[in-house]
């Protein structure tokens, strides 16, 4: 016999209570995978994509929290553009927005509406030369005025739609040139349009939300061609010599500094410090329970020579196998869950399914950690039981 | 007394002990030795202190005054007690306290992962010799509840045995047990004390087991009345033919 032999028959002549606890620690476990999962995922989407797309530089308004809520004037990205240094311009106001898949009937009439990302792209955008078009074709300058779009597969799919099918947004009908699938599966959801139609629809005449570039990379050393060309958008003036409100970052820095994305990742950290107090606590129980009932056993152990340190290694041994075990069904669960959340058509391919080896790794190096600390305090527990008292009523 | 001590295997000098909640001294100064394969009965009232003084004896608690000793030299010193409980001595209960989860096999294990170091498969191996010396081999697979009273105790006998020790200690052992049990459980122990050249300490109510031993050492009120040795000590030749019928 080894000694995990005896430890793992120790787990399982209790196998519901086994079962149990691993069972709710593996629900703290893999809520906390899952969700560290997605914020990874969404991390690594984006960085991705702006690294496929050769992005050096993005800009968005300074002091916006996200995309979403920045403001930018035009006459920047026009300034830009004109750069000998730049080699492309992407601009686009990018907007979650209010849509219906069908137009009223009269006046009555209001058709259920969901919310959707609109990308709202000057025609002339490098990042349409990577959509893959599934069917239909692509938005070109002659489209201007003509309130024509484009969406994802994933909100083709999910809302039954298909090139020349009719879509409202903020109330006005558009209509669908074009299925595509992009790399970026935040874009699959999505519908993207042209900037201007979009921004007279929104009131928002000359502003975007943010823009991306590329740099001519001529000196041997790129960063510097890209910090150059940085510190010259950062120079531009408006027409009454005022700077303009515009803060431009290396796409790794504004990940780093976006709001959102720092947000989703400490809300996914406070819901797992929660989930994991929970299994720490669930553990402690169930550790201090399996101690108490075999008070008896643990003074024989003692009694036929096993150590105070033994005594311990087989407690803990028991609480880590049981964190290994819940790391094991919780990981397995954070992947189902991430695919089903990917699968459903609420999250229009917001969510990508699977979870980074990384974040796994992480949820079992915590797992067992959550072990160590729940059967410590049992497991010193056991270590201080007298053999005397435990065989006293012999 | 330390001269005294050397010449016994084990060595209790003027041992007492008081529970923090008891009322009496549990052991109110306890001398008695006992040498290698020597077979000894302790008998008394109950309560007078048979127990403490066997738990005492090996190790498992600490006297309050006095010191034990073993082959001449004082445990109180030893830093490594668990260790020497687990080589030197065997424990054999009332109630046999095998681990229920355990198959008679595994049981017999259990001391030996503090043992001298053997393979996993050795030590199975050492144990299905120590459950046929026990008469328990068809039996290695099975767990304590499948086993009868008068088969548990003989389980529990293999497993003391585990690690060769050169001492056994037991307490009460046939207290458990019908008649017919008891007496093959102390044909048993009997036979192996001699075989195995073992120091045997049996805490016993029955005669059976004091006619068998050696030495009859007498208790009460947490003092020995009679060590034995008073009387003229029975060669070991003599006491042979007791136990040829084993
Ligand atoms: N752990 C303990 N705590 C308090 N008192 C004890 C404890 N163990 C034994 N005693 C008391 O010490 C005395 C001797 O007990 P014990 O050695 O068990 O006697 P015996 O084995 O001869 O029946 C008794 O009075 C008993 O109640
Ligand atoms: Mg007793």
């Amino acid at each position: 016999m080894y000694f995990v032999t005896f430890i793992l028959k120790n787990l399982t002549r209790r196998p519901t209570r086994t079962a149990l606890t691993v069972l709710g620690l593996s629900v703290s476990v893999g809520s906390m995978i899952a969700l560290l999962g997605i914020s990874e995922n969404f991390r690594e989407s984006m960085r991705d994509t702006f690294e496929k797309r050769g992005v050096d530089l993005v800009g968005v308004a300074s002091g916006a929290a996200d995309q979403l809520s920045s403001e930018v004037d035009e006459s920047v990205v026009d300034a830009v553009r004109g750069m000998p240094e730049v080699a492309g311009v992407d601009a686009a106001l990018v907007d979650l927005s209010e849509m219906t898949l069908r137009e009223p009937r009269d006046e009555s009439d209001t058709p259920p509406s969901l919310q959707v990302l609109i990308q709202a792209w000057l025609p002339e955008n490098f990042g349409y030369s990577d959509l893959d078009v599934l069917s239909g074709r692509s938005l070109t300058p002659a489209d201007a005025g003509q309130y024509l779009c484009m969406v994802g597969h994933k909100f083709a799919e999910n809302n039954d739609k298909k090139v020349g099918d009719t879509i409202a947004i903020l109330r006005h009908k558009f209509t669908i040139v074009g299925v595509f699938k992009s790399f970026n599966l935040y874009e699959n959801g999505c519908i993207i349009t042209n900037l201007k139609e979009y921004q007279d629809l929104s009131g928002r005449k000359r502003k975007v939300t943010g823009f991306s570039l590329r740099v001519h990379k001529t000196s041997p050393d790129p960063d510097a061609d890209v910090e150059a060309v940085r510190q010259k958008i950062l120079a531009l003036r408006d027409p009454d010599g005022k700077p303009y409100r515009v803060a431009v970052e290396r796409p790794e820095k504004y990940l780093n500094n976006s709001a959102h994305l720092r947000i989703a990742t400490a809300m996914a950290w406070v819901v797992s410090l929660v989930a994991l107090l929970i299994g720490v606590i669930s553990m402690m129980n169930t550790m201090a329970m399996a101690v108490l009932e075999r008070t008896q056993e643990i003074g024989i152990l003692r009694a036929v020579g096993w150590p105070r340190g033994r005594v311990v290694r087989m407690v803990l041994g028991e609480a880590i196998l049981l964190g290994v075990a819940a790391a094991v069904v919780g990981a397995v669960g954070a992947v189902v869950t991430t695919h089903l959340l990917a699968l459903s058509p609420k999250v229009n391919g917001f969510i990508e399914g699977g979870v980074a080896p990384a974040v796994v790794a992480q949820g079992f190096a915590i797992t067992v950690a959550i072990g160590l600390l729940g059967g410590a305090y049992p497991a010193f527990r056991a270590a201080r039981l007298l053999p005397t008292e435990a065989i006293r009523h012999d | 007394m330390t001269d005294a001590a050397a010449s016994y295997l084990l060595y209790a000098a003027g041992v007492r002990k008081t529970y923090p909640d008891g009322a009496v001294n549990a052991l109110n100064g306890v001398t008695l030795g006992v040498r290698e394969a020597e077979y000894v009965a302790i008998t008394g009232p109950s309560g007078c202190g048979k127990s403490t003084l066997l738990n005492l004896l090996g190790v498992l608690d600490r006297p309050d005054g006095g010191e034990v000793f073993f082959k001449g030299e004082p445990l109180s010193t030893r830093r490594d007690l668990d260790r020497f409980r687990a080589r030197q001595i065997g424990f054999v209960f009332q109630s046999f306290f095998l681990l229920p989860t355990l198959t008679a096999r595994e049981n017999v294990q259990v001391p030996m992962f503090e043992g001298p170091p053997l393979s996993a498969r050795e030590r199975a191996k050492k144990a299905d010799a120590l459950l046929d010396l026990v008469g328990m081999g068809k039996r290695a697979g099975h767990r304590p509840l499948q086993l009868s009273v008068g088969e548990r105790q003989r389980v529990a006998l293999a497993r003391a045995l585990a690690n060769d020790p050169a001492l056994l200690l037991a307490d009460e052992p046939t207290g458990n047990l019908d008649s017919e049990n008891a007496v093959r459980v102390l044909d048993l122990l009997t036979t192996l004390q001699k075989e195995r050249r073992l120091a045997l300490l049996v805490v016993t109510h029955s005669d059976d087991v004091a006619k068998r031993a050696d030495r009859v050492v007498r208790m009460k009120d947490g003092q020995v009345v009679d060590d034995g040795t008073s009387r003229a000590p029975v060669p070991r030749q003599a006491a042979s033919p007791q136990v040829s019928h084993v």
